[in-house]
């Protein structure tokens, strides 16, 4: 078997060309999409913050719920975890207890909180953009950290590493500036510190103050962490297990687990790109199976006039289907040789993009991983394997009689099969769209979802679908002359072939049309809801980083400002069934006779300490209403209840939750304002005159605040990979349906035809597989942009973005119509009339 | 010895007709025409071929395989450019014609049935029939294609597919279509290679009957010497040279002359 598929394959090297391609770019794009997962899933951070000490006890870095089910008599527990975007701390006297255990030589609180350096009026950011973390200085020695330069900190006195003092081109000797949310504080740095043979950690820029400082400064109510040291000779264990009794709940780390102990802004975060590069595998894969699939079954139909002579030597259909089984996986496999390493080249370079849109974190690297590659191969010959044999299934039941009458058509129908196998994809496409709220955070991953479906639901249908549109796109190619009626003639009589070509198209368009509308109509609805919220402020004053609560209180008392509204971004932690889930929310201060921010209040009243507000998207769902005590966590891990007082509506690229300034402010690490909107009179010259160094725009001008900028950017991305695999996929597809046709064109060409009218025709039928492609896909993004765009706001839009939908039917357009033209002109030119001798 | 009596007899007065062939010689001629094919270590299929086919003439090529028979036909038929001599079409040159212009002096005076049928599955009878005349831009002669149609004996099968007719039926659509455009000749390679005996047959002579009653010429590549024996005149090749020509040939001497031809 494997001995006659070798030699098929060798004699037709050409033909497997297509599906040898598709084979490789599936492979290639499952092992990068597999590779880029892999490796933030496994993504240490890297540990030697702690690298001195011997165990770190921890303060709560995650909320972890537990419920309880009972099941008939087996009782079910269940522990879900979120983790925290804050540090808790530890009890104060926590660090003398622990030091007091045998085997202890030394115990040392940290307590890490991040601030903003700057130097000579200028931010100074660790490298690689790396956050500023302040620490205390007894904890320097956990790192090691050792003076190159000057002295230890006193009051009023800081030390930088070596990388930081760099950037900031300072002396010891020199101010520096540092805010944090208790304020703006001028400190003079008294030394410069490093890790031994490093100028600064990776991810962050390492800041020290004086112990006795530390607390004002950060605001910290005790330490994040306290590290212990073992006494030389000491017993691990005996001394871990009283540590273990010593700190109760708070985790006790070792080893590589150490470095959790450190602040979460301080850490790499893999969070978001477990996210993007799960997206960006679920793409990849769908696409390139989806391609994979299409093009093996378009293999095998052309193959159909040798499979019908291999029937008449006495080839039984079992034996066919195993031949073209066995072919496709050798096919796979050779494609595979190359596919994996350009898999790698493909994944690195993806993340050095990423890297550089800071989508994921300057440390991160793609880890070549072999069980991901054979992964990825496998998928490949297992995709390609099956559906040669689902393709082959009907093609091998040619009966060996009919065999030489009938080479170019396979048996046909299926009809009824095809659209059984539709309604599943269907089906799972109306539930997606009918039951997952698509408004919330969900909605772009569902639109994703119910567009593949839709997609698959087509495909699967296919000349169902693909029949009525080619009949009237021929009709209107019809009227251009003898070749456009010909185009349609060919078109209409070969349903299949317009169908291989048009669904790669309506992929293409659908998948990448609906994710750039509907993120078109996310930024376009957050802008405007932006602007309404804003509308009423007369003023908006920003500062580089954030500004602490004790500057907003001081603008806000500023003669002439008779509203202000500041906004401290945090998360906040709910309980969702017995499920933590982090949710974005703002602090809010507000002060002053007049609202300054206008959230689209639609019942209760925003009030103050002890109160929250709802999104009406959340309250709804939660069904919660005004006055409803609501439990839960913030950034640090602290569990509150607070009272409902309002749901508002504008909550688009804001926050699901308000919060109390003062509540967030407390708990976040940050607890800076990031934007304070003003009313009255000439604010905006007062407050200049006041603070100079602060940034104050009119609100007419001011750019829509937002940090969505490198999600967008990495949601760019990622429909350009998207796009160019598509694109590849559909020129593959349209240059194996053209290859085929030699022997028809020579046909063609004995009837009279030119190679110009040869030509002619060939174009015309690229646009009604165009055409046809397109109809589908706008169909399908049509359904899919609808639903979402409904929910969002509860209009229906179609083309959200007159733009990006021209330029989409236009690309798209186009590459199909190349496609199509370029290999008939090949193959006309190759020898348009002596194939009419050979080739058959 | 395939023949019957009857059949013989009908041929006989269509050859009658055809002694008087139309004055001003060859509608199709060669001179001198040399084809080399650069593969095959250059080996000569047409080595300096002269020959003239009048019209109104049925004339059958013959020769062993690889004697340079198919490429007589294709340089004949413009499908082919010879290395060197002249090829004549109806008076015109067309060894020096470019494309598209050789396309259109090919469709415009050239039918042609060849082994594979070579009619576009995509269109049914009726529109393969009408295709040449379509794709020439002229208004296509509808009573005259169903008359060929009718003479082919397809009435009431144009709405079929190729692919609903059994290869005697291709054949005789592919004749019907040769037919339609009213050619000055017909090039027919091997028509009768994939039919059966009596479908060959009725293939032949309709050939013969167009010959007779339309005055077109055919020029027929055939390895068939029953085949051959309705021609009015066999032309036989070797090694890409005419070796002999035999004038009202029988299936008899048609198989004496090829054997000579094959052992010389």
């Amino acid at each position: 078997m494997i001995r006659l598929a070798l030699g098929t394959l060798r004699r037709h090297r050409g033909a497997y060309l297509g599906t040898f391609l598709a084979a490789l770019l599936a492979v290639a794009l499952l092992a990068s999409g597999g590779l880029l997962l892999f490796s933030v899933l496994t993504a240490k951070p890297p540990a030697d913050r702690f690298g001195a000490a011997t165990a770190v006890v921890s303060g709560g870095r995650e909320i972890t719920l537990t419920i309880t089910k009972e099941k008939k008599d087996k009782v079910k527990r269940k522990t879900k975890s979120e983790r925290l975007t804050g540090a808790g701390t530890l009890p104060t006297d926590l660090a003398g207890r622990v030091a007091a255990l045998p085997g202890v030589a030394a115990a040392v609180p940290d307590a890490a909180f991040p601030v903003l350096l700057a130097a000579g009026g200028r931010p100074v950011r660790g490298a690689d953009d790396a956050p500023v973390i302040g620490h205390g200085w007894a904890s320097a020695a956990l790192t090691p950290f050792t003076l190159r330069a000057g002295a230890a900190p006193g009051r009023g006195e800081v030390v930088l590493d070596a990388d930081l003092a760099a950037r900031a081109a300072v002396q010891p000797g020199d101010p520096v500036q540092i805010t944090t949310k208790t304020g703006v504080h001028t400190l003079r740095l008294s030394g410069v510190a490093a890790p031994a043979g490093r100028d600064g950690l990776p991810a962050q820029g390492a800041l020290f103050l004086a112990d006795a400082q530390v607390g004002e400064v950060s605001g910290l109510a005790g330490p994040t962490a306290v590290a212990v040291v073992a006494a030389p000779g000491a017993d691990h264990s005996a001394l871990l297990a009283g540590l273990r009794t010593e700190a109760g709940d708070a985790p006790v780390l070792t080893g590589d687990d150490k470095v959790r102990a450190e602040l979460p802004g301080a850490l790499p975060d893999y969070i978001g790109p477990i996210s993007i590069f799960g997206f960006v595998i679920a793409i990849t894969a769908f696409a390139a199976i989806f391609v994979l699939t299409g093009t093996v079954a378009l293999g095998v139909r052309q193959r159909l006039r040798e499979l019908a002579l291999l029937r008449t030597a006495g080839a039984t259909p079992g034996l066919l289907r195993r031949l073209l089984g066995v072919e496709s996986v050798l096919v796979a496999l050779l494609a595979a040789v190359p596919g994996c390493p350009i898999g790698v080249v493909v994944a690195n370079l993806v993340a050095a993009r990423f890297r550089e849109l800071g989508a994921v974190p300057a440390q991160f690297t793609v880890q070549t991983n072999v069980g991901v590659l054979l992964a990825a191969v496998g998928a490949g010959v297992l995709v390609a394997s099956v559906s040669a044999r689902i393709a082959g299934r009907r093609a091998v039941r040619i009966a060996p009689t009919q065999a030489l009458a009938e080479t170019a058509t396979a048996p046909g129908g299926g009809q009824i099969g095809r659209l059984l196998l539709a309604i599943p994809p269907a089906g799972g496409a109306i539930a997606v769209l009918t039951f997952v709220p698509m408004g919330g955070v969900l909605g772009m991953g569902m639109g994703f979802v119910s567009c593949a479906l839709l997609l698959c639901a087509v495909a699967a249908a296919g000349p169902a679908l693909v029949r009525p549109l080619t009949t009237g796109a021929a009709w209107l190619v019809g009227k251009a002359g003898v070749t456009g009626w010909l185009a349609g003639a060919v078109s209409r009589a070969e349903i299949r072939r317009v169908t291989a070509v048009a669904i790669p198209l309506m992929l293409m368009f659908a998948i990448n049309a609906t994710m750039l509308l509907n993120s078109a109509l996310t930024t376009k609805l957050a802008t405007e809801e932006q602007t309404l919220r804003t509308a009423p402020a007369a003023a908006q004053v920003t500062a580089p980083g954030g500004l602490p609560l004790g500057t907003v209180e001081r603008i806000a008392a500023l003669p002439g400002v008779t509203g202000t509204a500041a906004t401290l971004p945090t998360r906040v932690v709910l309980n969702q069934g017995g499920k933590p889930e982090d949710h974005p929310a703002q602090g809010l201060f507000d002060a002053g006779a007049e609202r300054a921010l206008d959230l689209g209040v639609r019942r209760g009243a925003l009030a103050g300490e002890g109160t929250f507000a709802a999104s009406d998207d959340l309250a709804d769902t939660r069904s919660w209403r005004v006055g409803d005590n609501v439990e839960m966590w913030l950034a640090d891990g602290q569990h509150v209840t607070l009272r409902l007082a309002a749901i508002y509506e504008r909550s688009r690229g804001f926050g699901e939750l308000v919060l109390p300034a003062q509540l967030v402010a407390a708990h976040d690490p940050r607890g800076l304002a990031a934007m304070v909107a003003l009313r009255g009179d000439d604010v905006t010259d007062r407050v200049r005159a006041a603070l100079p160094a602060l940034t104050v725009v009119p609100t007419i001008e001011a750019a829509p605040a937002g940090d969505a900028q490198n999600q967008q950017g990495a949601w760019e991305l990622l429909v350009v990979i998207s796009l160019g695999f598509t694109a590849i996929a559909v020129v593959n597809t349209f240059a194996i349906a053209a290859a085929a046709r030699r022997r028809e064109y020579a046909d063609l060409r004995l009837a009279g035809a030119t190679t110009g009218q040869i030509w002619r025709m060939a174009t015309r039928e690229s646009v009604i597989a165009v055409a046809v492609g397109l109809l589908l896909g706008c169909a399908v993004t049509a359904i899919v942009v609808g639903v979402f765009s409904t929910a969002q706001d509860g209009r229906f839009r179609l083309i959200v973005d007159a733009g990006t939908y021209l330029g989409m039917l236009g690309g798209v357009g186009l590459l199909g119509l190349l496609a199509g033209a370029v290999p008939t002109r090949l193959v006309l030119r190759r020898g348009s009339l002596p194939a009419i001798a050979e080739g058959r | 010895m395939y023949r019957s009596g009857g059949l013989a007899g009908r041929l006989v007065d269509m050859r009658n007709t055809s002694e008087n062939p139309a004055s001003g010689g060859g509608v199709v001629e060669l001179v001198d025409v040399t084809r080399t094919y650069p593969d095959g270590a250059g080996v000569r299929a047409l080595d300096g071929v002269t020959v003239a086919f009048g019209r109104g003439t049925f004339s059958a090529v013959m020769g062993p395989s690889g004697s340079g028979k198919s490429t007589l036909l294709h340089c004949a038929a413009g499908l082919d450019r010879p290395d060197s001599g002249r090829v004549t079409l109806a008076g015109r040159e067309i060894g020096t014609l470019r494309e598209p212009k050789l396309t259109e002096e090919r469709r415009r005076r050239v039918g042609f049935v060849f082994q594979s049928y070579n009619l576009l599955d995509a269109l049914s009878v009726w529109h393969n029939v009408l295709l040449p005349q379509r794709l020439a831009g002229v208004r296509p002669d509808k009573r005259w294609a169903r008359e060929v149609i009718a003479r082919v004996g397809l009435s009431g099968r144009e709405n079929d597919r190729p692919g609903q007719l059994s290869g005697g039926q291709r054949q005789r659509v592919a004749l019907a279509r040769a037919l339609a455009a009213r050619p000055e000749v017909i090039f027919a390679d091997e028509p009768t290679g994939a039919l059966d005996l009596s479908t060959g047959r009725e293939v032949l002579s309709l050939l013969r009957e167009a010959v007779g009653s339309l005055g077109t010429a055919v020029v027929m590549v055939t390895h068939d010497p029953a085949a051959a024996a309705w021609a009015d005149r066999v032309v036989f090749l070797a090694d890409g040279r005419m070796v002999d020509e035999l004038v009202d040939p029988t299936a008899e001497k048609v198989a004496e002359r090829m054997m000579a031809v094959s052992v010389r």
